[in-house]
């Protein structure tokens, strides 16, 4: 167990407040905490491949954070006109 | 314990401390546009905090590298999706997002910028 580890798991426990912003309230809601998991979810990646040594595996992060903005965009839009 | 090692577990701890902050106030909003505000503590102290520690863990290797440009590219589109789910949830409100008459904020009209 090294800090990047423990780091990795601290952040990851931020998906408890996103998850019940997800699940309950307002559509609006729900959105933000969407918006909110990616990024921690993309740092939590970082810090997991650095702290087990598996640096090329930084590229899923990267992958998340480019694929998340046009999802979180698809989300907003259908959003604002359909839902 | 060297002064590198406590630098980047500071950075390390910074980094959490922001997802943190992040998260909780987001939850504890009431409304949406203000837990939109939330958002930018992970996507620019985080994410950069995130790469210096990176970078004082590996040196400048491709990891960092990587690092930099996710760090660049959450700086960038959180800005363009807090917008645009601003915009979308005005939208929903109003059933418009222009500013129009009665607005509680100053807004220059089209035709005055002519």
């Amino acid at each position: 167990m090294n800090p990047w580890l423990i780091a990795g798991m601290s952040v990851s426990a931020t998906l408890v407040p996103c998850a019940a912003m997800c699940l309950r309230g307002s559509p609006e809601r729900r959105l933000v905490g969407l918006e909110m998991t990616s990024m921690l979810v993309t740092i939590a990646m970082v810090m997991f491949a650095v702290g087990y040594g598996r640096t090329p595996f930084v590229d899923i992060p990267l992958a998340l954070a480019i694929l998340s903005f046009g999802g979180g965009l698809v989300y907003a839009r259908f959003l604002g006109k359909h839902l | 314990m060297t002064a590198h090692t406590i630098f980047e577990n500071g950075l390390l701890a910074l980094v959490v401390l922001t997802c943190w902050l992040g998260a909780i106030g987001m939850w504890r909003m009431r409304e949406p546009m203000q837990a939109l505000h939330y958002l930018s503590l992970p996507a620019t102290l985080g994410a950069f905090a995130l790469a210096i520690a990176v970078v004082l863990a590996d040196g400048a290797n491709q990891a960092f590298w990587k690092m930099l440009l996710i760090a660049f590219i959450l700086l960038a589109t959180n800005s363009v999706v807090t917008h645009a789910s601003a915009r979308s949830f005005r939208a929903r409100e109003l059933g418009h997002w222009e500013p129009m008459d009665g607005d509680p904020f100053e807004f220059v009209r089209d035709t005055e910028k002519k």
